[in-house]
């Protein structure tokens, strides 16, 4: 087991300086702004933008540029510093890194504890009215894009220009500690978006799951020995059956904490997500490849930890 | 130092209303009950309180030798005084601010002389008088590249041992005793160089206190900056602003300036405090300044605001005209625009009144008919509001007969273009309808056009700034004057000796050898009314030459809570001048 | 959004690729080949084929959008009409010349909305077909030679999912915004949000399909095959190939309606397909900043967007269960 564990930790270790050497000749290569422009802004004179192109290492070889960079990330943990924000990468992504997980956390919990109930009831009661209604709705809403829900909900319910006014609007979110209530309220509408989607995915998969499974000899022989139909769906149905579920959550997760731009974007969420959107738009290459790194590194650490727990739970993996 | 020279007292250069004809212009809106800078009383508010600002945008850059925005002048003017400043009435005559009288220009306009004020002292924690060191130093380290004043090439290039700058002592700029400053020329451009004294980089710096913030890369003055207006950023002991008066993205704080002689000052700052938040989203920002009370925004409100503001709120309204310019840049170098019959016929096609439409109507934007515009002197003499009686400009609405007239003379008979290049369109995120308008008047003159919406400041520095990208039509740049002179207006965007390679402002690479040589000659003129006669001349020929395509002569919106008596600033845009302002 | 990769675990391929099923009872019934069964199943559920007719009424609206346009009295997706907005630029709503109204600058939402459904089903279907040609290839090296190569693609596969897939879309569609990326061989637009889906989405077809080959690969037809003399190419082409075929219909199926969303999402984003182009994401955009006063505009794409990519989806998961009956309702 320990020997799995090494294997796949060291992969892991491996592969964010591919990452990086991936984010790097993408976003140098492909034609996005020039650093040193950008910084000195519209009006800027040549000599100026010039002196500035020496300072940030534009006049060096790409491959030296790169070596510099990795260097920095990996002896230093110095992410880079964005003359256009005036601020190292590094702050600019702790900074915004509360209200990504304050977004991805409660609605992870919201869609999983929904999720898993709709499919477990769906499940048991397949091919009834309301197994039929619930799948429907599920499907109905893995259709519907995200932002056009979020923009929905916010003409529906948001409190400056909804036509219910019940909670607070897009742009309303203040840190857990400066003003709680406002924190957690301007969360709800954000949380249900960004869950519901998720939901309607994991009672559709734990659904099917939990179907095949309970088909199996095993389950049989739970019923056969007099085990009350509850007992024998949670207590040995629903463990084998969640296994692509934790998979998936975790994948999940990791995405997610690399960013939710959509829901960030629509409900004015200075998350990572945003971060990374608003760097893109404006050519601004260090925050770039910071928040793409940190994306990345929250997708592997995932990775890992969801195939530490399968090898945990499945033997057979460990050898593969 | 050189021997003093006979003088030349240019009152006209600077105090133009004392000297005959002011080119006011007659108000531009036609609302009834909104408010301009000019309705509003500079005098008679009452004392004390505090002011919260709602700004959506953050500060560029609050260190006042590199501030360059309409949001950074907003505190800059309120916290620093530099030698000539503007009342908020007027952007055409600059008053002597930390100077005690008007700038002294030389009989040859190669020296500048300028006395200031005694008893102006920084605040905490340098507390000390201010003296003619402190501009030189302010001025000086606009050359150092950690600071990289945007403008200094611009404005003072012609400065003697301006080529070895490096924000140490130039010798150009000499300080003769304590209160007096000079300035040595290369060339006899007195005129412009005196009125560029208007730009925060002439406000004093203590060079003792700065040079250590002046030395890290950037420059970290602006985090630590000491005051000589009637505010000042909040601060600690040793001076630090930065997370005290200034949180970048969140807040921003303004506090009475302690060693503020207001004997010395024609500013009345009546208000106590103003704490200015940042960010949030502009319809939630623009209700609660309509609905609430002692608030303002300090930028430009939602399009929905401005119509509920001007529909309901109509008396805490304020649109204030002369805030600039947008127009179509067109590539005059290479492409089809090279031809100036096609620059006509686009500039006869297109419907200026839908152009405007898209940013909120005639009440923030009047059709420009051509490029000096309201409020700067020469405007009038360039042909006011109408402009020039030319066939292509009669028509806001477009007019394809003409159009087409102009396409026949450019070589295509059929009365739309039939060549086979494709234009390379780039329009900012700001103003997207303007740009898919401009795009689409070009496909109905039977261009073949590829439109790319990017973020403005990619737009400029990237696509429309880079002559070599050789992007044929820009429909969204604009330009806004450093100052009230017809020459900030026209000379940088359209001298051909401006052209550059990057960075560059002259969008439309024009460069017409007769037009450029007018300019040369009209940048040496001293005398207002010389000055506006010869740039207006010079608007017409642009005009004729059709080197752009306009369509926005801008008007500003800006809102207030109901009891707040707000005085705008018409020469930055109508933004809220905090040192005017003050609670009903 | 997720990339719902739960459901393209591969299931159980059931009953598909056992060559000996028909023989046995040949003489006694007209025996039914796996793939007459399939689509027997798939044609007997009401839902999925309800979808089909839609799919097939919205491809119908792509190709003949002009005349569907001029019948219907509207005015072309690109026309401008500043006379219907107000004074301050603000849209008129619907009416009954202008059924879904109108946007900022007075072009017609219905117009847009019907033309909206070209961008859509090219991006989606195209993409999804080239991200799947890719796919399958790799898939089907992988699974077969195994070794290195396949170490090579799962590593390689490992590095590019570690990229949240709208992040690369969005540094993508950025990049190639203007002139297009790769000396103008990827154009802006709907290429490079083309080449974005095909770059980000083979890994997924990649796996299943490799999955599938590593188990195939064991049976005895191939084993048959190889004593016959037949060389790599020819079992991988002749014998694997076609037994995957019905998989990856179903896959890539699913993966369609995923892409449409994906192309909208970048074009909300701003990168994606360009003006004046109709894109129901590019709409959904543009209407954002006045949807509290404009609803229409923001919801009529967006309808369009939902039964489009719920028909896909219903359709998808037909044609899954058609494939693993099993786990059929």
């Amino acid at each position: 087991m320990t020997r799995y564990i090494i294997r796949r930790l060291l992969w892991g270790a491996l592969m964010l300086p591919l990452v990086s050497a991936l984010t790097f000749v993408l976003f140098r290569i492909l034609p996005t702004g020039e650093p040193a422009r950008l910084r000195a802004g519209n009006k800027a004179s040549p000599t100026v933008i010039a002196e500035l192109r020496v300072d940030l290492g534009l006049n060096r070889s790409l491959i030296e540029q790169f070596w510099l960079y990795m260097k920095g990330i990996f002896l230093h943990f110095n992410l880079g510093f964005s003359y256009y924000s005036d601020a190292s990468v590094k702050s600019l992504i702790f900074d915004r890194l509360p209200p990504t997980i304050s977004l991805v956390a409660g609605a992870a919990l919201i869609w999983v504890v929904s999720g898993v109930a709709v499919g477990i009831i769906s499940a048991v009661r397949g091919r009834s009215k309301l197994d039929r209604a619930s799948m429907g709705t599920a499907l109905v809403l893995i259709s519907a894009p995200e932002y056009w829900l979020g923009l929905i909900a916010l003409y529906l319910f948001a409190a400056d220009i909804g036509q219910v006014k019940v909670f607070p609007g897009a742009g309303s979110y203040t840190g857990l500690t400066s003003d709680p209530w406002q924190w957690f309220t301007s969360l709800i509408l954000p949380w249900l978006v960004l869950a519901a989607t998720n939901a309607a995915i994991y009672a559709r998969l734990l659904r099917g799951s939990l179907i095949e499974v309970m088909g199996e000899d095993y389950i049989r022989t739970a019923r056969a020995k007099g085990l009350s139909e509850r007992r024998v769906i949670l207590r040995h149905g629903l463990r084998s059956a969640v296994n692509p579920v934790l998979t998936i959550l975790g994948l999940d997760i990791g995405v997610l904490l690399g960013g939710a731009v959509l829901v960030e974007t629509v409900f004015d969420i200075p998350g990572i997500g945003r971060l990374n959107y608003d760097a893109i738009t404006h050519s601004n290459f260090p925050i770039v490849q910071g928040t793409v790194l940190a994306a990345a590194l929250f997708i592997i650490v995932a990775n890992i930890l969801v195939d530490i727990a399968y090898a945990y739970l499945d033997p057979r993996v460990r050898f593969s | 130092m050189r021997p003093a020279l006979a003088l030349l007292v240019a009152a006209c250069a600077l105090l133009l209303g004392a000297c005959g004809s002011s080119s006011s212009g007659s108000s531009s809106v036609s609302a009834n009950g909104v408010q301009t800078p000019k309705t509003e009383a500079q005098t008679g508010g009452k004392r004390g309180g505090t002011l919260t600002v709602l700004n959506h945008e953050d500060f560029e850059n609050i260190d006042p030798g590199i501030a360059y925005f309409e949001t950074d002048y907003q505190a800059v003017y309120a916290t620093q005084r530099p030698l000539f400043s503007y009342r908020p009435n007027t952007f055409a005559e600059a008053s002597p601010d930390l100077a005690s009288g008007p700038a002294e220009i030389s009989s040859n306009a190669e020296t500048i002389t300028v006395h200031i004020r005694h008893g102006v002292h920084f605040s905490p924690p340098v507390n000390r008088e201010v003296t003619s060191a402190d501009v030189a130093y302010a001025i000086e380290r606009g050359a150092n590249p950690n600071v990289a004043n945007p403008y200094f090439e611009s404005y003072f290039s012609s400065l003697v041992g301006f080529k070895s700058a490096d924000g140490g002592p130039i010798a150009g700029i000499t300080t003769p005793d304590r209160y007096t400053i000079v300035f040595h020329l290369e060339k006899p451009d007195a005129a412009i160089v005196s009125e560029a004294l208007v730009l925060p980089l002439s406000a004093p710096v203590p060079e003792e206190y700065a040079k250590k913030f002046d030395s890290r890369k950037p420059s970290e003055y602006g985090e630590y900056q000491v005051a000589t207006g009637p505010y000042m950023f909040k601060n600690n002991s040793e001076g630090k602003v930065l997370g005290i008066g200034y949180q970048p993205g969140k807040s921003a704080t303004l506090v009475r300036n302690p060693n503020w002689n207001p004997a010395t000052d024609f500013r009345p700052a009546y208000l106590d405090q103003i704490n200015i938040n940042i960010g949030g989203d502009v319809n939630v920002i623009g209700r609660q300044v309509l609905e609430g009370s002692d608030m303002v925004q300090n930028d430009t409100p939602a399009k929905t605001i401005v119509q509920l503001a001007y529909e309901h709120f109509r008396s805490q309204l304020e649109v204030s005209p002369g805030a600039g310019t947008r127009y179509i840049a067109v590539n005059n170098k290479q492409g089809p625009f090279s031809n100036i019959n096609l620059r006509k016929a686009y500039w006869a096609a297109l419907d200026r009144v839908a152009m405007n439409k898209g940013a909120g109507g005639s009440l923030v934007a009047d059709v420009q008919t051509h490029f000096i515009y309201p409020e700067i002197p020469g405007f009038e003499a360039a042909g006011g509001y109408p402009g020039p009686k030319v066939d292509y400009n009669e028509h806001p609405e477009g007019d394809m007969a003409v159009a087409e007239k102009y396409m026949r003379l450019a070589g295509y008979p059929s009365g739309k273009y039939t060549g086979s290049q494709t234009l390379q369109v780039v329009g900012s995120t700001d103003h997207p309808e303007d740009a898919e308008i401009a795009n689409s008047t070009l496909r109905t003159l039977g261009f073949k056009t590829k439109l790319s919406i990017v973020d403005q400041s990619v737009m400029y520095a990237k696509y429309c700034g880079v002559p070599a990208e050789e992007i044929d039509v820009c429909p969204n740049v604009g330009w806004v004057a450093d100052f009230g002179d017809p020459q900030a207006v026209l000379d940088v965007p359209f001298n051909g000796k401006n052209i550059i390679p990057s960075g560059n402002n002259n969008w439309g690479q024009v460069n017409d050898p007769t037009i450029n040589a007018a300019m040369d000659k009209a940048e040496l003129i001293v005398g207002t009314q010389a000055r506006e006669k010869a740039w207006a001349a010079i608007d017409r020929e642009l005009v004729a030459d059709a080197a752009a395509v306009p369509y926005a002569f801008v008007k500003e919106p800006l809102i207030e809570s109901k009891d707040v008596a707000g005085v705008g600033d018409l020469w930055n845009g109508g933004s809220w001048d905090y040192s005017f302002t003050s609670l009903k | 959004m997720s990339i719902g990769g739960g459901e393209l675990l591969p299931s159980p391929v059931g009953g598909l690729s056992s060559p000996d099923v028909t023989g046995e009872l040949a003489g006694e019934f007209a025996a039914r080949s796996p793939r007459q069964l399939f689509w027997r199943r798939f044609r007997r559920d009401r839902v999925a084929l309800a979808s089909l007719a839609f799919i097939a009424f919205i491809v119908f609206l792509a190709v003949a959008a002009p005349l569907v346009v001029k019948v219907l009295g509207l005015p072309g997706p690109n026309v401008e009409n500043p006379n219907l907005t107000n004074a301050f630029g603000s849209p008129l709503g619907p009416s009954l010349a202008h059924p879904f109204g109108v946007d900022q600058l007075g072009r017609d939402v219905m117009s847009r909305v019907i033309y909206g459904t070209r961008v859509s089903l090219i991006v989606g279907i195209v993409g999804t077909a080239i991200a799947s040609s890719i796919g399958v290839v790799i898939g089907v090296l992988a699974g077969y030679y195994r070794g290195w190569v396949d170490t090579l693609f799962s590593r390689l596969t490992d590095v590019v999912l570690s990229i949240p897939l709208l992040m690369l879309g969005l540094g993508l569609g950025a990049a190639c915004e203007v002139r297009g990326c790769f000396k103008g061989w990827v154009q802006p637009g709907i290429g490079s949000i083309i080449f974005i889906i095909a770059l980000a989405n083979w890994t997924y077809v990649a796996r299943i399909v490799r999955g599938l080959v590593l188990s195939l690969r064991e049976r005895e037809f191939v084993d048959a095959s190889r004593a016959l003399g037949a060389s790599n190419s020819r079992i991988m082409f002749r014998e694997l190939l076609p037994n995957l075929v019905a998989p990856i219909i179903v896959y890539s199926t699913l993966l369609i309606p995923l892409n449409i969303l994906f192309e909208a999402s970048l074009s909300f984003l701003g990168v994606g397909i360009r003006p004046p182009t109709a894109s129901w994401g590019q709409m959904i955009a543009q209407a954002t900043p006045i949807f509290n006063t404009a609803w229409w505009y923001m919801a009529f794409p967006g309808i369009a967007l939902l039964l489009t990519v719920l028909a896909f989806n219903l359709v998808g998961d037909g044609l899954q269960d058609a494939l693993n009956p099993r786990t059929a309702r």
